[in-house]
């Protein structure tokens, strides 16, 4: 947009950002403190920022004990519940062990937490901020705040948004963790500016095992406080990392691209690569002043490799290390100048030549292409990053135009619900008998409501949807309602055809994913327990717990079932329809021990 | 159909990407060091927990130029002589004719007696007790013995269902190995992504046996002479060895028969007496390298980069592999070239790969393969829609076709619990008239069986993802399908007398989906879920092959009444009795959907006849000495 400043776009005040900048260095050379922190005036409203120190030996880099070949190892979902796929349970984020050690261990000292609270109540705009490995632990401070302090707080009051703000900093977390933040819209937050020579962002994308014998050397004068500058190893060491960086790209652009030859999979079992990807806005620096803005994860792996094309040792050794460093002249220079391009809505139709004769925002975009050195193979990259996206978001739009189709689906389960009622049997039951052909017909919907719900899971499985879909409101409100209506009719038909005694209870081994998805969307989007939004499943407890018929042995479990049975009725989450007097329910129910049923807080319902 | 101006050549990428990894320059090196350290051997070596065995390319091979067996020295994989070491490789045709899997006679000979008379079977197991990840590599005759190996394992790890070892095997300038068939079979067991053949540009030897050798036998001598020489000693390469003229002769007989056999379009094929690749194939140049993986695509680029070659070039590019690799390594690296003129700012990106593509195979605009070698990435890539979108369409389709078979559900319901003539779905299907409800029926049994036919075609054409047959929703639809729609199969097929012309069901009539469906289901992931005992009759009978087995007992029972040979009488009876006890037992653990326990069932007359027969029987014991004493009386 014309006119319109760097720091306007990514609301963050510019002053604030050299601020930072100088501060992260700064903070390398204060022995003894883990972070520093400053007061800022100037802004609309008081900021502080955090810094936090870098550390350069090699355990703070890669742990030797997480036991995987890139030192990474599972989060921590009690610190981070958010960094997961919310579907899939199974895909928790994995996270650089050592930086989060290290991140770990400033949680721990009861100042930080103490001082970002203090920061909290006095309605301060909190700024995370660092340099190299000092950046990774601004990143999961950043993280940690999100998740903790929520979007609301318990007065109600909205909560200040942090930014966290990178120079030169390693990846440390594996590619749930741009999932994750898009999801919950946290992925502005996040500024990550990158000198486009910089080594370090591109180390994590080494196996350990490949550079351990020099890595100690270079991490020494990558050391700002190293009286040594620079070292014969070290071109050796930059062609090892982007030698692997290159192998972490050329098989994210296969897979982007649709390569269709089995060998890439074959391929990939048999090397290692790794799992750290970028996240959040990365603003690459060119050399001469002019920035690059760009969010897609994707894209901004490809430019870690294609911006990086240094020719002769002599090169590699000028400016692979020095632009580590280079960051407040580089910055005080760009902002200056405002020569910036924002390419996330470009990605699709980046020029693929240098000389192309494009005009207007174009030829801004190709003299920033060009100042980053990128050839046409890193253009036609960045161009199927682009049209990944697309492709995310066309498949969102097939899949929002069968809504209307879902909806009128479940209109007609519910009349038949209706029309069960009516005649003094419940849906399930009825449904479970299978006697009539409207039983049929309802069969025949449920069927196909299970396509149409099928079909969005395996997106999402595959990632093939846009990461925020498991965030969307409409959605979540969509899959509640079908959940709750359909998932009966699923039991009914499990049980109808004791296929219990084939494969086991329902809920454990035959839950459809279509309903396991749809109940931890809810429970995710309302911060609830997980697995206490169990009201569509509760039939198939039933149905277990009479089959089980040892009510003295699952009292428990039936105290707790009755307890929630008439929360759930009571707030009209689900029917009354189950207290009908034939109703597999009503029957069970009946034959509990006489003592228990006196006191039972469903009695109520089932004298009625 | 995606877009074409949205899609993106990946030929070079994949090549990128391999050649970024050490595994190329990890084979290559031991390659190098077989060919001068282990003549007639292999080598073995173990890095970054990936296990390396490489086969020396230095080897005697007989009968690569002469003509032996009469069929360009082809011979069956499944003979006497290979004792069923690939047992698990077989190319099923589309009928039930199989074609032989044919490889060269010579090849499989060397393969024979190294497996024989060396301690390879001892090394290779040691190796995999080491090592989860295999390579196995070999330059030259060495690269073919290594596929036949690789052949070997994969048939073994099979044969044991192991799938905890990876195995894969990288050739250099190998010649071709076996025929057609041998690739699809590859094709069917999913193993071709297990193969990476290495060729460079304009390297003869893996183009060599596309041409029939015989006429030129002396002039073969000769230049796997000079191969192994110049391999056993790199630095001692003289071209000058071999007369030019021959060397021409040679290059002329091999690029002719290049090109006949790269006039092949897609849907023809090959006779089955003439080589043919599998797996990928990787062409590099002192420029990059393309990876292919379409047989015909292998095909055509074979002849046309062949035909940019010269005599010369074409003998001595099979001793350069050292370059090659050397430059696969670096040669992307760090490199800002590959920028295209602005001539090109019109294409779109799938154009623009297309030509880089070319760029990296070092054909020029100018050359007459320029055009063709465009054409035939374009079709590859036609025919290698992405496998991923091929399986979300098929769940998508999987949903739709659903309710057909929630059709069928209804109509066995409404069959086994509600029809007067009391006969089960099974029989009611069999014995049919004309009705509006059963032609339904029918047409659905179709409709699906044509579902699942076109899911196994593209399965075997390779158009699925690698792990398709282990994912849980189409093993348990499969099975599904197979419980409740197999048995109509089965009645259309005695309905119709089928059985009289092609013998019985299990044996003869079976279509291959649910053998198919049946290894499925057996290689499922199967969690530790108690097998409790039934409280009622499962709602569908767990052997989908219970009728068949139903309707051959009830013409055993049939031909007791007219045979009269003794011995073969009573080989019928045992057969009935064997079949008793498999059907009690059915029943017994109420594997059994009610449908077979029908009043008028064909199971239930099969009971009723069968005691008829028994009380026939005990008034006449004498004939049958022994045969009560048995417990077939239940």
């Amino acid at each position: 947009m014309v006119g319109e400043r760097l720091g306007e776009r990514i609301k963050v005040r510019e002053e604030l950002i050299k601020k930072a900048c100088s501060l992260s260095f700064k903070a390398h050379k204060s022995p003894g403190k883990p972070y520093l922190l400053e007061k800022v005036r100037g802004g609309a409203l008081p900021e502080v920022i955090f810094v936090f120190s870098g550390s350069w030996s090699v355990g703070d880099w890669f742990s030797s004990t997480s036991g995987k070949a890139f030192g990474e190892t599972k989060v921590d979902l009690d610190l981070f519940p958010s960094l997961r796929n919310i579907g899939n349970v199974d895909e928790v984020a994995a996270v650089n062990d050592a930086f989060f050690k290290r991140f770990n261990e400033i949680l721990m000292t009861p100042s930080f937490k103490k001082e970002v609270n203090k920061a909290v109540t006095d309605k301060k705009q909190i700024v995370f901020a660092g340099h190299s490995s000092g950046a990774a632990t601004a990143i999961l401070a950043t993280l940690w705040f999100l998740d903790h302090n929520g979007q609301v707080q318990p007065n109600k009051t909205q909560i200040i948004t942090p930014r966290c703000i990178t120079f030169g900093s390693p990846l440390l977390g594996d590619r749930i963790f741009p999932h994750s933040l898009r999801r919950e819209n946290w992925d502005n937050f996040f500024i990550h500016f990158i000198t486009k020579h910089d080594i370090v962002p591109r180390i994590t994308l080494s196996p350990p095992s490949s550079i351990q014998q020099d890595f100690q050397t270079i991490l020494n004068i990558l050391n700002p406080k190293s009286p040594i500058t620079t070292h014969e190893n070290f071109s050796n060491f930059f062609v090892t990392v982007m030698k692997n960086v290159q192998s972490v790209t050329s098989h994210a652009a296969c897979n982007m691209m649709g390569s269709t030859n089995p060998l890439l999979q074959t391929i990939t079992s048999f090397v290692q690569l790794s799992p750290y990807r970028p996240f959040g806005t990365y603003i690459l620096c060119s050399g001469n002043g002019k920035l690059v803005v760009v969010k897609n994860s994707d894209a901004v792996l490809q430019l870690l490799f294609y911006s990086c094309q240094l020719k002769s040792g002599e090169e590699i050794r000028d400016f692979g290390l020095k632009e580590h460093f280079g960051y407040e002249n580089e910055l005080e220079e760009s902002l200056e100048m405002q020569n910036v391009v924002y390419l996330d809505n470009y990605l699709k139709e980046v020029p693929l030549s240098s000389d192309a004769s494009v005009v207007g925002e174009a030829a801004t975009v190709n003299a920033a292409l060009n100042d980053l050195g990128l050839s046409t193979r890193a253009r036609l990259c960045l161009r199927a990053a682009g049209e990944l996206q697309e492709q995310k978001q066309r498949n969102e739009r097939k899949i929002n135009s069968n809504k209307k189709e879902i909806e009128e689906k479940l209109k007609i389960i519910q009349d038949y619900q209706k029309g069960c009622t009516l005649r003094k049997v419940g849906y399930y039951d009825t449904f479970k008998i299978q006697k009539d052909d409207k039983d049929f017909h309802a069969n025949v919907r449920r069927v196909e409501l299970a396509g149409l719900w099928d079909e969005i899971i395996e997106m999402l499985k595959r990632y093939e949807l846009p990461d925020e879909f498991e965030g969307r409101k409409e959605w979540i409100e969509l899959g509640t309602k079908y959940r709750r209506l359909v998932e009966p009719l699923d039991i009914a038909n499990y049980y109808r055809h004791s296929k219990n005694e084939d494969t086991g209870p329902y809920l454990v081994k035959a839950r459809p994913k279509r309903y396991r998805y749809t109940q931890r969307w809810l429970e995710h989007a309302e911060r609830m327990a997980q697995g206490s939004s169990y009201e569509s499943c509760f039939w198939a407890e039933v149905e277990e717990l009479k089959s089980r018929n040892k009510p003295d042995e699952d009292m428990k479990k039936i105290l707790e079932l009755e307890r929630d049975i008439s929360v759930w009725v009571k707030g009209g989450e689900i029917g009354s329809d189950m207290f009908l007097g034939e109703s597999t329910f009503a029957k069970w129910w009946r034959e509990l021990p006489e003592g228990h049923k006196r006191g039972s807080c469903l009695a109520q319902f089932m004298n009625n | 159909m995606e877009a074409e101006a949205s899609s993106f050549e990946t030929s070079e990428i994949l090549a990128t990407f391999l050649g970024s990894t050490p595994l190329l320059s990890d084979s290559w090196n031991l390659c190098r060091h077989a060919n001068s350290a282990a003549p007639h051997g292999f080598l073995v070596n173990r890095i970054a927990g990936v296990a390396y065995v490489a086969f020396s390319g230095v080897q005697t091979v007989a009968g690569l130029d002469s003509d032996l067996t009469g069929c360009r020295n082809l011979v069956a994989l499944d003979c006497d002589a290979t004792a069923g070491l690939f047992s698990e490789l077989r190319c099923r045709g589309g009928e039930a004719e199989e074609e032989p899997v044919m490889v060269h006679a010579g090849m499989l000979n060397l393969f024979l007696s190294m497996f024989k008379y060396t301690d390879f079977q001892f090394q290779i197991f040691e190796l995999m007790k080491q090592s989860k990840s295999i390579v196995l590599t070999g330059h030259s005759i060495g690269g073919t013995i290594a596929s036949l190996s690789t052949l070997y394992l994969l048939s073994y790890l099979q044969s044991i269902s192991s799938p905890l070892t990876s195995v894969l095997c990288f050739t250099f300038g190998s010649p071709l190995l076996g025929n057609e068939s041998l690739s699809r079979a590859i094709l069917h067991e999913r193993w071709g992504s297990n193969f990476c053949h290495v060729v460079s540009k304009h390297d003869i030897v893996p183009r060599l046996l596309l041409a029939p050798l015989s006429p030129l036998t002396p002039h073969l001598h000769s230049l796997l002479q000079y191969y192994h020489f110049s391999m056993k000693d790199l630095t001692v390469q003289n071209i000058q060895l071999l007369p030019n003229e021959m060397k021409n002769e040679i290059f002329l007989l091999v690029l002719a028969y290049a090109e006949s056999s790269a006039k092949l379009e897609g849907g023809q094929r090959p006779g089955r007496e003439s080589f043919w690749p599998f797996g990928s194939y990787v062409f590099c140049t002192n420029k990059g390298a393309i990876c292919v993986d379409n047989e015909i695509a292998v095909v055509k680029l074979l002849h046309l980069m062949f035909s940019t070659a010269s005599a010369s070039s074409s003998v001595e590019d099979h001793l350069k592999y050292e370059e090659y690799v050397g430059k696969f390594l670096s040669w992307q690296f760090l490199k800002t070239e590959g920028l295209l003129e602005g001539e090109f700012l019109d294409y779109s990106s799938y154009e623009a790969g297309v030509r880089l593509a070319l760029q990296s195979s070092e054909i020029s605009s100018h050359e007459p393969a320029f055009e063709p070698a465009i054409q035939c990435l374009k079709t590859a890539k036609r025919m290698g829609r992405t496998p991923n979108l091929n399986s979300a369409n098929l769940a998508i389709a999987l949903s739709k076709i659903t309710p057909l078979r929630a059709q069928v559900e209804w109509y066995k319901k409404t069959c086994d619990e509600f029809d007067e003539n009391r006969m089960g779905y099974y029989d009611t299907f069999k014995l049919r008239g004309a009705s509006k409800r059963d032609d339904k029926v029918n047409m659905n049994r179709i409709k699906l069986a044509r579902f699942w036919d076109d899911l196994i075609h593209m399965l075997d054409t390779n158009q699925l993802p690698h792990d398709f047959q282990k994912r849980a929703k189409f093993v348990n639809a499969s099975h599904f399908y197979k419980l409740l729609v197999e048995p109509l199969d089965i009645a259309e097929y005695y309905r119709t007398g089928m059985h009289r012309v092609k013998g019985h069901y299990v044996k003869h009539g079976r279509e291959r989906r649910y053998e198919i469906f049946d290894r499925w289901w057996r290689n499922r992931k199967v969690g530790d879920e108690e097998n409790n005992n039934r409280s009622k009759f499962a709602s569908l009978t767990q052997d989908s092959c219970f009728w068949a087995r139903v309707e051959e007992a009830r013409e055993w029972i049939e031909n007791t009444r007219s045979e009269r040979d003794t011995r073969k009488l009573s080989m019928l009876l045992e057969n009935i009795d064997k079949f008793e006890q498999y059907a009690s037992g059915i029943v017994e653990r109420k594997e059994v959907s009610t449908d077979v326990l029908a009043e008028n069932s064909s199971y239930h007359l099969w009971v009723k006849e069968w005691g008829e027969l028994k009380s026939q029987l005990q008034q006449f014991p004498p004939q049958f000495p022994g045969f009560f004493e048995g417990n077939v009386v239940p």
